[in-house]
């Protein structure tokens, strides 16, 4: 089950035809459009694809993936991650982390397999290997 | 005693079948080649044998087909990691290619300050020149390993350049 939390103000998670949460292939996913935000916590039994601006935690039990143009602060627990856009904070990936020829990101990470494209910024600490589990509870 | 400048000269670290043309080297470690210590290399570097220690090149580095690095590398263009390549140490890199395979740990420092001027030009006007230097000699390993620290990196066995008057070659050209 998924729990979502904290979403402030201005949020709106479900714009359009293609956003919200919806299931592709039997998986559940969760879309923001690039007008949307989201702050506070969000534990997601799914995929996430992150526009706009998100703030805060994202527990996340498939994949997640931010997009070109999109501002993230978060921490990130998720399956496989593909940035594109702005990510700052921690990101620990069970894993696969793919960093796109735009993506700029800033935080300690851990990973399984890392790919970064030419063009990509990082500034962090990279460690490979099995990240621990923490309780996916809270 | 000969003198070292002829010797110093023959420094130059282009072992057989690595190339240079003068000013910039292209220089490859192979699979059966080993270095422990401290490399500088104005020019590129390709590392496919072992490295324990720090790397400095003021091109890029290219680390695969089972190259592994150990140690600190700085590369002020660009650091390529190959899908058989691996690294275990701090980096300092204006671009970094990291290819799916690859093994890499360690912290990641990236942006202006990989290319900043390595000799600020007051520091090095107001640091009391060492002239009795041996400048004519090639500068000694320990020397251009210096970590490019920018603005503390008073270096006083530098001889001041005559081009040392000009303001310092802006960074960014390449950006």
């Amino acid at each position: 089950m998924d729990v979502q939390e904290a979403v402030a103000g201005s949020t709106s998670v479900a714009s359009g035809d293609d956003n919200g949460d919806a299931k592709r292939d039997g998986q559940r996913k969760f879309t923001m459009g690039p007008n949307d935000s989201l702050e506070g916590k969000l534990v997601y039994d799914g995929s996430v694809h992150v526009d706009g601006r998100a703030e805060g935690e994202f527990k996340v039990t498939g994949n997640l993936d931010v997009a070109q143009g999109a501002t993230a602060r978060i921490s990130i627990e998720a399956a496989n991650v593909t940035v594109k856009g702005q990510v700052e904070g921690s990101v620990n990936v069970r894993d696969k982390l793919t960093l796109g020829k735009n993506a700029r990101l800033s935080g300690d990470i851990v990973v399984k397999r890392l790919q970064i494209d030419d063009g990509a910024s990082l500034n962090g600490h990279v460690r490979m290997g099995d990240i621990e589990q923490h309780g996916s509870g809270g | 005693m000969s003198s070292t400048g002829p010797a110093a000269r023959n420094r130059t670290p282009v072992p057989a079948g690595n190339g240079s043309d003068g000013d910039h080297s292209s220089i490859v470690l192979g699979p059966r080649d080993r270095l422990v210590g401290q490399l500088y290399v104005e020019g590129d570097l390709r590392v496919v044998g072992t490295v324990e220690g720090g790397l400095e090149v003021t091109g890029s580095v290219e680390i695969d087909d089972g190259g592994r690095v150990t140690g600190p590398v700085t590369a002020r263009d660009r650091l390529v990691v190959g899908r058989a390549g691996s690294l275990l140490g701090d980096v300092r890199v204006a671009r970094l290619v990291v290819q799916d395979g690859a093994t890499f740990s360690g912290k990641v420092s990236m942006g202006k300050q990989v290319e900043a001027p390595p000799k600020p030009v007051e520091a090095v006007q107001a640091a009391e020149p060492v002239i009795n230097a041996p400048a004519a000699t090639v500068a000694e390993p320990a020397q251009p390993m210096q970590p490019i620290r920018g603005q503390q990196a008073v270096k006083p066995a530098q001889p001041a350049k005559p081009q040392a008057t000009r303001p310092p070659e802006t960074k960014g050209k390449r950006r």
